[in-house]
């Protein structure tokens, strides 16, 4: 059998669909923005980022968020293209949650 | 819009999805490899997205069909009628005649 | 909306608006939508990944903005429109089932998609759409997908047990039809044109519009009046 990609899920068993409708926060909103962007421009094309997204472990992706696969495989990508560091990333996003406000976004 | 140009298969035809076993990116899900089908309409020459994952852009175009299956023939338990069908779009090399 | 609440609001008695400013200032005025939201780590990625972005000359927050109000034109209010075309032009409709690109942009509508696909629902054929690998999904002409359409549970289920998922949708075929899923894996964006219901025949465009929800443009409902308000 070949390896199945975690993202390839068809015809598994599942739970109910959850039907209630979640609104789109903002900031989601304006993430999959930038996410468009960066695609338009070339930055990285969408089957790169399928394929970084199918890179997360299989326990991650069962528990994760779908705006957050969105944030993380754009990071990964952007990590490998040599683009952004991944440790200041992190330094950078624990400063935000530290002060605790919006007051970098632009 | 479309003309046949470039298509291996044409429409009506039996085909069967390989299995490629193919690590890394690939657009085939699994539940329908090794299956049979008929080809539902040629769609034309797109770039292979298993190349264009790892950032290899602007190759070579390669025939895309949308192949449809019987329920019945991918699941043997499928709930419903034998004429209930499933339509997905599958890559050129990922097919042989059946 | 926006206001800035860190200068003195004294200085300007001329405005002939009349905010309410009853409440304290000891807390931070929510001066963007989400900020009655707790900030995440998701979000404090988000708000890093893009500060650095520019900094770095990557892209630029106006490109963003712009993108923003692109993004937000793009509601199931627009496939609606392309439907209610099609049921009452027929030529219309045969282009739209030819190219659905093409017909989304004769009316107006800014694609982001390579392609779109149109497909339609007849007395014989129910067609449900579903993106079992990710979550393709023609935003240009719906928007952002809702929560149960990118769920693991759909993706999971309607390839399967389609009938099942359509049921509790409140949607029951016969057996005489056929249900057919679409899987959409790989370059097409699908649509669906659902049938016209009876009785709308002396409607008119913005009218049939009107009964086409966003679940029905992926053949999880049916079109149908409005709720009464």
């Amino acid at each position: 059998m070949p390896e199945r990609l975690i993202t390839d899920i068809g015809g598994l068993p599942a739970d109910a669909i959850p039907r209630e409708e979640v609104p789109q926060l903002f900031w989601e909103k304006h993430m999959i923005a930038m996410f468009n962007v960066l695609w338009s421009k070339g930055v990285f094309n969408l089957d790169e980022f399928r394929r970084a997204v199918e890179a997360t472990p299989v326990e991650a992706y069962k528990k994760s968020r779908f705006y957050d696969r969105r944030t993380d495989g754009m990071t990964d990508l952007l990590v490998e293209k040599g683009i952004i560091d991944r440790g200041e990333l992190a330094q950078r996003t624990e400063a935000i949650l530290r002060k605790g406000t919006r007051d970098d976004a632009n | 819009m479309r003309t046949d140009q470039g298509a291996t298969y044409a429409a009506g035809e039996r085909v069967r999805i390989k299995d490629l076993g193919k690590p890394g990116h690939v657009r085939t899900p699994l539940y329908v490899r090794e299956k049979v089908g008929v080809v539902d309409a040629y769609i034309g020459q797109f770039e292979n997205p298993e190349e264009r994952a790892y950032g290899r852009i602007g190759r070579e175009r390669i025939p895309l069909y949308r192949v449809r299956l019987k329920q019945r023939d991918l699941w043997p338990d499928y709930e419903g009628p034998e004429r209930d069908t499933l339509v997905l779009e599958i890559y050129d090399h990922w097919l042989e005649r059946a | 909306m926006t206001h800035d609440h860190d200068h003195d609001h004294d200085h300007d008695h001329d405005h002939d608006h009349h905010h309410d400013h009853g409440h304290g200032h000891s807390h931070p005025h929510p001066t963007r939508e989400d900020d009655d939201v707790e900030l995440t780590y998701g979000e404090a990625k988000f708000i890093a990944l893009r500060a650095m972005l520019i900094e770095k000359g990557v892209i630029t927050g106006d490109e963003v903005r712009r993108r923003l109000e692109i993004n937000d034109a793009a509601t199931p209010h627009q496939g609606a429109r392309m439907v209610a075309r099609a049921w009452v032009d027929p030529e219309y409709k045969k282009r739209m089932l030819v190219d659905g690109k093409k017909a989304a942009i004769e009316l107006g509508i800014q694609v982001t998609e390579a392609e779109v696909m149109a497909i339609e629902n007849t007395p014989e054929v129910h067609n449900l759409v579903v993106c079992t690998l990710c979550s393709c999904y023609p935003r240009s002409l719906l928007g952002e997908p809702p929560a149960w359409y990118v769920s693991k549970a759909y993706r999971s289920r309607a390839v399967r047990e389609p009938r099942t998922v359509l049921k509790e949708f409140g949607l029951a075929f016969p057996d005489e039809v056929e249900v057919r899923v679409h899987d959409s894996n790989a370059d097409l964006r699908y649509v669906i044109l659902p049938l016209r219901p009876a009785g709308t025949e002396g409607m008119s465009e913005d009218e049939l519009a009107a009964l086409v929800s966003r679940d029905c443009l992926v053949g999880a409902a049916l079109p149908g009046p409005v709720p009464a308000a």
